[in-house]
């Protein structure tokens, strides 16, 4: 706001009405996100005694874990979860999505269906993938005729929690992706066809310019729920399995360091460290978004 | 639209205000809370609240069951808060760290009146170690008492004409079994399971080894009955009778022992009870013996099984402090003890209470050798613990994980493991 601009009593009262309105919201932030995060960052300078009793130890944590080996691993996890799980899974539900517009019998049905992950528990959902990927009785070996320890062969567990997570995020990335096709108008198809553009070439002219706002935003929200990957994890691989270093995240370290070891301190360095990957990545985007994304419509 | 009348507005206001106060007490009775983590447990602690509540009508007592995993990430962020359930179960794991921080009410002299030699009189030394702190002093009043104990199936051994488990087997005995079982039938033998509890410490106990050092400022991982325990239980995954580690990461022991895939495992006596529960199909196959013992132990006879058990505990500064202390005074009667044994779930820790534990097996129908389990408390070795445990538990496992899966060499990895229990020991008795 300009100092110099004289507001009226009418043009004060009406500011002073936005600011009770954004205060909810505001308070909210505050109190829920922006104060435990500057509460994370001063523990992660602190070793955690024991029941909120803390001793500042200043940089000693991220030495400390600088200097493990399972967490440079378990950084490089996280980063091949993202590798594995962000493009596929962007590329598949852009299909879905794409498949769902189209004319097709059924569209509501079919909706629903890709949809139905996103509403499961995840619990439940691992629970069920844990049997298809059983090395002995699932149903996946049966199918394959092979005998692969989908989840305890270090090799491979990685693809197999890939695959879950693909699968259950697929229904509502589409369902984003859903909303920014129907936004662009039927026009510009009818005008490339009768120009003789061909399907592929208008997917590349029309379609991908025109949906990769919805694109970009569908891709920084997905990177960043998959540098946070946890849960999955957690329930797909139990801290007993001999495999569970080969896919250990940077969020499950955390939580056996936090709330197994007891160690507060050393869990918030890992958690900071995990907000400059996060916050890394999302500049890299909003650097590389000036090449492909497209705001002129 | 109508206009909501203003009225109406304040009226629902004033509601939803009243419905906040509505979790005070408003029936001028004393309303406690009681944790809990074992759902087949919640009915004997119903039962012995019952009975408190039937002398003591101002009293409300609810019993909460939550999850064990949740419930110590909860309790923990409760006495951080100072909002602790007024009356909890403490365990063994959790007992040192959280006396340390002097959140548990002491209760030493909570029999004085009745007699100054109570816990003595009446329970065992590992019943009253399990419930004090490094101080030597009872933070919580003993509830119950285990043991792990052999868990094998009936018909296999008869299928493959071995002989049952009894008290004078030893793991030569138990080797040649799995062998046998596994040439006739093709199922595994006994199910070695890479855990603590109901895993090696038995095994390392029985050698004459120990986990920490009896001052518990060590490790045992070096000494010569360790290794051989170690050795021979890591062995044992390597016969064609036991599954490797992989395997049971996707299936338990106890789900393999029930589908029929292998013919012996360790388990704890608090869980025989919902076992018999959980699979009615199979009552009556199994039965449980006591453990193997070490044939040429460096020391000892030869015997061991790790014995734990639980306390009733309050917070050292709660709002009703003085009944909850009051409430577990109870809890740790003889009365109270013979109800909370009489549901099958826990053999009480109270001496002489355990007889309603085995009539509850009796009575249901459901045969099982549980004398074995009083022989046993006889050897029993109370389960190991220091207050840097939480810092080394997962750490040693890690370390384990990579022993089996042959990522590390045996020596090296015990030499790490001791190395990691002396570091982290040492740690925390430089904090205290």
């Amino acid at each position: 706001m300009n100092k110099g601009l004289k507001l009226s009593a009418a043009a004060k009262r009406e500011q002073n009405w936005a600011y009770i309105m954004v205060a909810p919201t505001i308070i909210g932030l505050v109190a829920l996100n922006l104060w435990p995060f500057v509460q994370t960052l001063y523990t992660s300078f602190c070793e955690h005694l024991g029941f909120g009793h803390y001793k500042f130890v200043g940089l000693q944590n991220y030495i400390d874990i600088f200097q493990r080996p399972e967490f440079w691993r378990a950084t490089w996890n996280t980063i091949y979860f993202c590798i594995l799980t962000v493009p596929l899974g962007l590329f598949l539900s852009l299909l879905v999505a794409m498949l769902l517009n189209a004319k097709i019998k059924g569209k509501g049905a079919f909706r629903t269906i890709f949809f139905l992950p996103m509403v499961c528990a995840p619990a439940a959902v691992t629970m069920v993938w844990r049997w298809i990927f059983n090395g002995d009785y699932g149903i996946l070996n049966q199918v394959l005729g092979t005998r692969i320890g989908w989840i305890t062969d270090p090799n491979v567990v990685m693809i197999a929690c890939a695959v879950v997570a693909i699968w259950s995020n697929i229904g509502y990335d589409a369902v984003l992706l859903l909303a920014g096709l129907q936004n662009i108008s039927k026009s510009y198809y009818e005008a490339a066809s009768i120009d003789g553009a061909s399907k592929v070439t208008q997917f590349f002219h029309i379609t991908l310019p025109m949906v990769s706002p919805t694109l970009f935003v569908v891709m920084i929200m997905r990177l960043m729920a998959s540098v946070k990957v946890y849960d999955l994890i957690y329930m797909m691989v139990e801290d007993t399995n001999p495999a569970v270093t080969s896919v250990q995240s940077l969020m499950y370290l955390f939580y056996r360091e936090s709330f197994v070891a007891g160690s507060r301190g050393s869990g918030s360095a890992i958690v900071i460290w995990t907000v400059l990957l996060i916050g890394a990545v999302t500049v890299i985007q909003f650097i590389g978004q000036k090449k492909w994304v497209n705001y002129d419509v | 639209m109508k206009r909501f009348p203003r009225a109406a507005a304040v009226a629902l206001a004033i509601t939803l205000l009243l419905s906040l106060c509505g979790c005070g007490a408003a029936d001028g009775k004393t309303h406690l809370t009681f944790q809990i983590w074992d759902v087949y447990q919640r009915d004997s602690m119903v039962a012995i609240c019952d009975a408190y509540t039937a002398k003591n009508p101002d009293v409300v007592i609810e019993v909460q069951v939550t999850s064990w995993n949740e419930y110590w990430t909860k309790l923990e962020a409760a006495a951080e808060s100072n909002t602790m359930p007024d009356i909890f179960w403490m365990h063994t794991n959790q007992i040192l760290y959280y006396t340390e921080f002097g959140m548990l009410a002491d209760v030493t002299n909570l029999y004085d009146d009745v007699d100054p030699q109570y816990y003595e009189k009446h329970f065992s030394d590992i019943s009253r170690g399990n419930a004090q702190g490094s101080d030597g002093r009872m933070y919580g009043v003993p509830k119950d008492k285990d043991n792990i104990v052999l868990c094998y199936n009936k018909e296999m051994f008869d299928a493959a004409g071995v002989a049952y488990p009894d008290e004078n087997w030893t793991w030569d005995d138990m080797v040649d079994a799995s062998q046998r079982v596994y040439d006739t039938l093709g199922k595994y033998g006994f199910m070695a399971y890479n855990d603590d509890q109901c895993g090696y410490w038995n095994f390392v106990y029985q050698a004459g080894g120990c986990i920490l050092t009896e001052d518990k400022t060590q490790g045992g991982f070096d000494q010569e009955g360790t290794r051989k325990a170690m050795e021979f239980y890591i062995g044992i995954q390597d016969q064609p009778w036991c599954p490797d580690q992989t395997y049971f990461a996707e299936t338990t022991p106890q789900t393999a022992f029930f589908s029929e895939a292998g013919c012996m495992y360790l388990e704890g006596n608090w869980n025989l009870w919902a076992m018999q529960e959980n699979f009615p199909e199979m009552r009556g196959k199994w039965d449980i013996a006591p453990l193997p013992k070490c044939p040429d132990p460096v020391q000892g006879d030869g015997r061991a099984t790790i014995s734990n058990g639980l306390c009733y505990s309050t917070a050292a500064h709660g709002k009703t402090r003085d009944i909850a202390l009051d409430v577990i005074k109870f809890f740790g009667t003889e009365e109270a003890q013979l109800i909370a044994s009489g549901f099958g779930a826990a053999v009480s820790a109270y001496d002489g209470t355990e007889q309603p534990y085995f009539d509850a097996f009796a009575n249901a129908g459901y045969d099982l050798d549980l004398e074995i389990l009083n022989d046993q408390f006889e050897y029993g070795v109370q389960s190991v613990n220091n207050s840097a445990r939480p810092k080394w538990k997962a750490p040693v496992l890690d370390e384990l994980n990579k022993v089996y899966n042959g990522q590390q060499s045996f020596d090296a990895g015990m030499d790490n493991i001791q190395n990691i229990i002396n570091t982290e020991t040492a740690k925390k008795l430089a904090d205290e």
